[in-house]
């Protein structure tokens, strides 16, 4: 399936259409995670399920499993072009990159440290001080950009040229590059985004950049085009629950029937998510009764007592009240977005199906205003108010 | 005293005569200050007349006008001393019309004063204290006073005048002039180089530091009269770092400095609490008081005392001005003293010109006073109660508009000025007032009126939309930036006018403090601890950590989190929480 990659990616990305790529990697996906033996891990017992059942090489590691193969392929048979991964959280983003870069360096590339790294920018007229924490190897760099806020795009440049100028020399069966894990590219702001485009291409000999982010649709087009492509869907829930029941049979769990299903489904198609909720399920209950619940993290359930607070009652003191609730989450950096799309699903349950097409027509008005904007609050408090207005209206209309 | 008093100079004579005797490589602009003889010279107690003086004397005598080489290199150190016994009649001007008032008003004793009786007590009590413990031991107390307030209301008066009465002479930090950068550029090529402001303070902090201002000589003993520093007008800082610079050079002052100095700090806009300078001179006087330094503020001058004191000019000036005019006066000056004298001036002037005769009833075409300030608060308050006039008024304004709207779209007029100008008077930045706004529209919104509540919500976020514009626009335009400023702050401010339509009945309501503030430091905080907490196999987006990783760590027992124990504490808590998984198994 991969067969017709020509040695330089690059020409290869400009004779064909990006949306050719996307078929060469399909969307259908297969599980992540693999039947092989449970790799050591240094504290197997204190690992989060996530982390410890984490596939830990392409081959090994099945996820997505036609995905892995060829990016297998690509690795040994040809020179990697530079690689953007997107899909919706859960979906083994992160998974396939560590499997990846193990894939091209060998077992190196699992020995990371954490550092906390400060960079000096010299921006012309001043220096800028940015501190940055970043997951290294002899062989990648991981970071999150986005966390040096708008002067995300300093760190991007300036670690690229540092990158560049440490380039590991090229030794029999070395690779001769590094390769920059960038995460939340969908964050960066369209400078750092377009500086980005420019590095890569000066740079693209020594180093070799792999994005990840949620939705490729906030990446410029320019960055796109000089990647490759590869999609990562949502598992689908029987996938899910395939993985679950593999942990399962592993941990030793007895499975009430329907149980891993239940689990799949609360999960919106997140593996993360599955598999982290029938940790808690574990340490909650065991062993598992079919009736058992299974609990939404505690912010969804602050979010639903707002939304019933909402429907109780609509006064401009319960709006300030709702505010205060609002607040709580946003200190706890539940990001504004997350607020608003579980807020305005807690509503829609219990609204009324003529009101429904209205109220979400303004959570996304305000929602882009408050991607626009600077200080969320304001605007999801707006569509609060919107909303408490709206149903007060219908309330009247309905009952007098 | 000893070498000192060979160069006894009057400010009205050349500059640059003294310019190698003291202090050999630097040039020294000295000029005269007389405290004794004061009543009978041209009184020059405020050092911004005194920096005026110097500029006027140098006038008054062309034939020895100092070239502008000189004058740059009297930026370098420049500050004043006095001397006692000495007649100063240069100062004088033939022509007593011309003079200023505020130089030939300048109080001349204590009593003179319009400060608070209170605050003139404390800060002469300290002097006295100060003079007198040096002459036994030099350094059990610290010799630092601070003394705030907003402009004009006699910081330096003040001390000159105590200082004239205890008989001590007045030792003036001068800013130096500020240098242009064009000028500079220009003049470089004369051999001049630039210096910073703040590098020269810090010399001479340093100078009086380890020297003193006089060396003791023995031989004048007699004669020796004590000393007082006075630094006016500290440099201004930009940026952090220089910032530290003085914070660091002035304490350094207050620790080690033996001789009495005082240290004015100007309140500016004190209602202005996002403005960076102010926020740092109030940690400067904070720290300076850590290090030992006593503070005194002063308040502003009571329209009370300020017209005693403009009735007691007219008096002396045989001027034909009403009471209610000199209150007026008093009233717009704002407690700052020096503006409200030379808003009389002005008025005089102007009533001269017009003939006495004339009607002077309306004070309303003179221009005098400072424009009106509003505090923040106050900005504020109006706004949110948004008071309007009764219902007949509408009728009026509603047949000049020519425009008829919609019922649901008509507003009765405001009872107050523009918005915008109400704005204006408060320097009032438009992301405070949006945040402001925003945290206690809603006490002002009718319980019923959920609609409004909406409008304006609404309406803020359309000004908070607008500000992020302004932080998106990388290329630094100050106009438009002004602009979109000044567009968002009316958006903000009409929109909860307009929005309101159902005000409560006015009472009390206290304007909070946007708790906003605080919820986005502790996010930050928060975030901050996450970004660096997270580690582990992977670096997780920090959307997944607080959706995901941290509610489950909770469950799970705390410190699981990141999925990876990088510090031992961690370690050794996750295992016993462990094990207490582990006997909950068993059981």
């Amino acid at each position: 399936m991969m067969g017709p990659f020509p040695s330089g990616p690059l020409k290869w990305l400009q004779e064909q259409p990006s949306s050719r790529l996307l078929r060469s990697f399909p969307a259908s996906s297969s599980l992540l995670y693999t039947q092989h033996k449970r790799t050591p891990s240094p504290s197997p017992s204190k690992m989060l399920w996530v982390d410890k059942y984490r596939p830990k090489s392409l081959d090994k590691v099945l996820v997505h499993e036609d995905v892995a193969q060829n990016l297998k392929k690509l690795v040994t048979e040809q020179d990697c072009p530079h690689l953007l991964f997107y899909g919706p959280p859960g979906s083994g983003k992160k998974t396939l990159i560590m499997a990846l870069l193990r894939q091209m360096f060998g077992a190196g590339a699992e020995k990371v440290k954490v550092e906390n790294k400060n960079w000096k920018v010299d921006a012309g007229s001043r220096t800028i001080d940015l501190e940055l924490t970043t997951l290294s190897s002899t062989h990648h760099v991981e970071l999150n950009p986005s966390d040096a806020g708008f002067q995300d795009r300093y760190i991007v440049q300036e670690i690229i040229k540092e990158m560049a100028k440490n380039r590991p020399i090229d030794t029999k069966g070395k690779k001769g590059f590094k390769v920059l894990v960038l995460n939340e590219v969908d964050k960066l702001s369209r400078e750092a985004q377009h500086s980005l485009r420019r590095t890569m291409e000066k740079y693209s000999a020594s180093c070799r950049l792999i994005l990840c982010c949620d939705s490729s649709s906030k990446v410029t087009e320019a960055v796109r085009s000089r990647c490759l492509n590869v999609r990562v869907s949502a598992p689908k829930e029987d996938q899910i629950v395939k993985v679950l029941e593999f942990i399962g049979k592993k941990e030793g769990l007895q499975l009430p029937p329907g149980f891993a299903a239940r689990i799949a489904e609360k999960s919106g198609r997140s593996l993360r998510r599955a598999i982290l909720s029938f940790e808690t399920c574990r340490v909650q209950q065991y062993p598992f009764t079919n009736n058992q619940v299974i609990s939404p993290m505690d912010w969804e359930e602050y979010v639903t007592e707002i939304a019933a607070d909402i429907m109780k009652e609509q006064s401009p003191k319960r709006l300030f009240q709702v505010r205060g609730k609002l607040y709580e989450l946003l200190v706890n950096c539940i990001p504004p977005e997350v607020i608003l799309k579980r807020l305005l699903h807690e509503l829609l349950k219990k609204l009324d199906s003529e009101l429904k097409h209205e109220v979400c027509h303004w959570a996304a008005y305000y929602e882009h205003r408050m991607r626009l904007g600077q200080k969320a609050i304001f605007h999801i408090e707006a569509f609060v108010a919107k909303f408490m207005s709206i149903y007060k209206g219908f309330l009247i209309a309905t009952f007098g | 005293m000893g070498k000192r008093a060979t160069i006894v100079l009057s400010s009205s004579e050349d500059d640059g005569d003294n310019n190698d005797k003291d202090f050999a490589s630097k040039p020294i602009l000295s000029y005269f200050k007389k405290p004794k003889s004061r009543a009978a010279s041209a009184p020059r107690t405020n050092t911004k007349a005194s920096k005026k003086a110097r500029i006027s004397s140098s006038r008054s005598h062309p034939g020895k006008n100092v070239n502008p080489f000189d004058e740059m290199k009297a930026f370098c150190e420049d500050f004043g001393e006095g001397f006692t016994g000495f007649k100063v009649s240069a100062g004088h001007r033939k022509d007593n019309n011309k003079e200023s008032w505020i130089d030939k008003y300048k109080p001349r004793s204590i009593m003179d004063l319009s400060v608070h009786k209170k605050k003139v007590e404390e800060v002469k009590l300290w002097l006295e204290e100060r003079i007198n413990i040096k002459k036994d031991n030099h350094s059990n107390h610290n010799h630092v006073l601070v003394i705030t307030g907003q402009p004009g209301v006699g910081k330096s008066a003040t001390i000159q005048a105590i200082a004239s009465h205890l008989g001590a002479t007045v030792y003036e930090w001068n800013t130096p002039t500020p240098t242009i950068w064009q000028e500079h550029i220009h003049t470089t090529n004369a051999g001049l180089r630039y210096m910073s402001k703040l590098d020269e303070f810090e010399n001479f902090v340093e100078k009086i530091r380890k020297y003193g201002l006089i060396p003791s000589s023995p031989t004048t003993k007699t004669q020796k009269k004590p000393f007082v520093i006075l630094i006016d007008d500290l440099p201004v800082t930009n940026g952090k770092i220089s910032f530290a610079r003085l914070q660091r050079c002035l304490n350094l002052l207050v620790k080690s400095v033996c001789i009495p100095t005082v240290i004015l700090i100007t309140d500016y806009g004190r209602t202005d609490t996002a403005d960076y300078t102010s926020r740092c001179y109030e940690e400067l006087q904070t720290s300076l008081q850590n290090a030992g330094a006593c503070k005194v503020a002063f308040n502003p001058i009571t329209v009370n005392a300020i017209s005693k004191m403009l009735f007691r000019i007219c008096r002396e000036e045989k001027l034909k001005i009403k009471s209610q005019q000199i209150d007026s006066i008093a009233k717009a000056s704002g407690g700052d003293i020096r503006n409200a004298i030379t808003s009389l001036q002005y008025f005089n002037l102007k009533s001269d010109s017009k003939g006495i005769s004339d009607n002077s009833n309306d004070l309303d075409d003179v221009a005098f006073g400072r424009d009106e300030t509003l505090s923040l608060f106050h900005a504020l308050g109006k706004f949110l109660h948004n008071k309007r006039e009764t219902e007949n008024m509408i009728t009026i304004t509603s047949d000049t508009g020519s425009v008829s709207l919609k019922e649901e779209f008509t507003r009765l007029p405001m009872k107050m000025d523009v918005p915008e100008k109400v704005l204006g008077q408060a320097h009032g930045q438009a992301r405070p007032i949006a945040d402001f706004l925003h945290e206690n529209v809603l006490d002002f919104v009718d319980e019923e009126a959920i609609d409004d509540a909406w409008v304006v919500s609404s309406y803020l976020s359309d000004a908070d939309m607008l500000l992020a514009s302004l932080t998106g626009a990388r290329s630094r335009n100050y106009e438009a930036e002004n602009l979109v400023q000044s567009t968002a702050a009316s958006v903000a401010v009409r929109g909860v006018m307009f929005g309101n339509r159902h005000p409560l009945s006015s009472r009390w309501h206290a304007i909070r403090r946007p708790s906003l503030w605080q919820v986005e430091q502790s996010q930050w905080r928060n975030k901050k601890e996450m970004v660096g907490g997270r580690c582990g196999v992977s670096l997780s987006d920090l959307s997944v950590i607080a959706t995901e990783w941290k509610p489950v760590s909770k469950w799970l027992g705390g410190s699981m989190g990141g999925g990876d124990m990088v510090d031992d504490l961690h370690l050794d808590h996750s295992e016993e929480i462990c094990d207490d998984v582990d006997e909950i198994e068993d059981w």
